[in-house]
């Protein structure tokens, strides 16, 4: 009976986590490809001028920032992953999603206040946990910010 | 300056999550299989090399007396005469035996490296007859026999030191839940062993082998299993009690040894009462 918990309980979790995991990516995905429908009128550019003819009437700074982790499941994958080498395909939708979802944010704070275009677009992350403390059984847990400037062109 | 966003999702490798599991685990439990072989082929070749009076030097301390232990109170005279009569049938390879009876636990016996037998007080107290608990000192002679204790010890040390040298992530936890299962069924197989060791011993020694396999009848699995522990059955050290008991007597019938016999009184030295 001992045996038989030891190994179901990381089991039940990694069926959980699974479950849980591929429904909230399935619908974050739904989300973020309805949104970015939604903002496609507004260019974004990382280019670091604007283009010669635009006239610009004004200019901010606009960010969007997203924080992501990883759950039980998609850790114990890269965890395998990690001993043999290789694309880790389980981190590459997480983040996947964390900067499209950090992008629309910027897009959506850009479009609310009433800009038209943003341009210097940059994206940068950064670690907010480390994966190494409490013997390398951390979570890890990066923050996607992006972020540019905004621009209302003169009419 | 309209743009439709890009439907082209390339960020993500293609592939489903749940057969890169597969495949991970997979190739993890080979790698420890593999370590298990490697440690197995190791320790196999070791024991070759490796005389018993070496392994006797290095871990019989103490314990190079010959049967019985001299100085040992007469329970340690006892128990050494009657593991005298049960290796007089044939030799073990050249073990001076030594046998000491453990205080604490439950009914159990042990083979230590060196040729180190073990009894606990338990186990003599619930022995209803000699030939009982001949049976479970024979079966530990088995495992000496074999020297089982050495490579059980060689094999855990080998691969308790590859898997720290693999790290401590969930790959390396996998791929030694292999090695470990692996390895349990290796040792289920030695349990048989020493069974078939223990049963050729015990008949040799009364004439017949009834009481042998009381012991294993008094144990908590001797009853019939459940489907839950049929289905756990892979992952234990022994088989299950009422398995043995059932191997223990096709084995007296293939080898016509009688079933039925006059059971033999413990000793008064053994007795607990």
């Amino acid at each position: 009976m001992g045996a038989l918990l030891e190994l179901g309980i990381p089991l039940f979790l990694l069926a959980l986590g699974y479950l849980a995991g591929s429904i909230a990516e399935q619908n974050h995905y739904k989300s973020i490809r309805v949104r970015e429908l939604r903002h496609r009128r507004i260019p974004t550019t990382n280019l670091r001028r604007p283009p010669p003819h635009w006239q610009v009437a004004e200019a901010a700074m606009v960010a969007g920032s997203t924080v992501v982790s990883v759950d039980y499941f998609k850790r114990f994958l890269a965890q395998l992953r990690n001993f043999f080498g290789g694309r880790v395909r389980a981190y590459e939708s997480l983040l996947d999603r964390a900067r499209r979802e950090a992008l629309l944010r910027m897009k959506s704070e850009a479009t609310e206040r009433g800009f038209d275009a943003v341009i210097n677009v940059r994206i940068e992350t950064s670690n907010i946990s480390s994966p190494f403390g409490r013997n390398g059984r951390g979570t890890a847990g990066i923050e996607v910010l992006a972020f540019g400037t905004a621009l209302k062109l003169a009419r | 300056m309209e743009r439709e966003p890009s439907l082209l999702e390339n960020n993500v490798s293609p592939g489903h999550p749940l057969a890169e599991l597969a495949t991970l685990v997979g190739g993890l439990v080979l790698v420890g299989l593999g370590l298990l072989l490697a440690v197995w082929l190791l320790v196999e070749a070791t024991l070759r090399w490796l005389p018993a009076s070496l392994e006797q030097r290095v871990f019989g301390g103490a314990a190079a007396a010959v049967l019985p232990v001299e100085g040992g109170d007469e329970l340690d005279v006892a128990l050494g005469e009657l593991l005298a009569r049960l290796t007089r049938h044939g030799p073990v390879r050249g073990y001076a035996l030594t046998i000491g009876v453990v205080e604490a636990g439950g009914p159990n016996a042990f083979a230590l490296p060196g040729g180190r037998l073990l009894v606990t007080r338990p186990l003599l107290a619930q022995a209803a007859s000699e030939n009982e608990l001949a049976f479970v000192l024979a079966h530990e002679l088995g495992h000496v026999e074999a020297r089982d204790p050495l490579r059980g010890l060689g094999r855990g040390v080998l691969v308790a030191l590859a898997l720290s040298a693999l790290g401590a992530s969930d790959g390396a936890a996998v791929a030694g839940s292999a090695a470990t299962l692996g390895e349990r069924a290796f040792s289920r197989e030695q349990e048989r062993a020493a069974d078939r060791f223990a049963l050729a011993r015990v008949a040799a020694e009364y004439g017949h082998v009834a009481g042998a396999s009381d012991f294993l009848r008094r144990l908590p699995d001797a009853g019939p299993a459940s489907a839950a522990e049929r289905a756990t059955g892979w992952l234990a050290t022994h088989p299950r009690s009422d398995r043995r008991v059932a191997e223990l007597e096709a084995l007296a019938a293939a080898a016509g040894y009688a079933a039925e016999g006059a059971l033999t009184p413990l000793p008064p030295e053994l007795r607990s009462d």
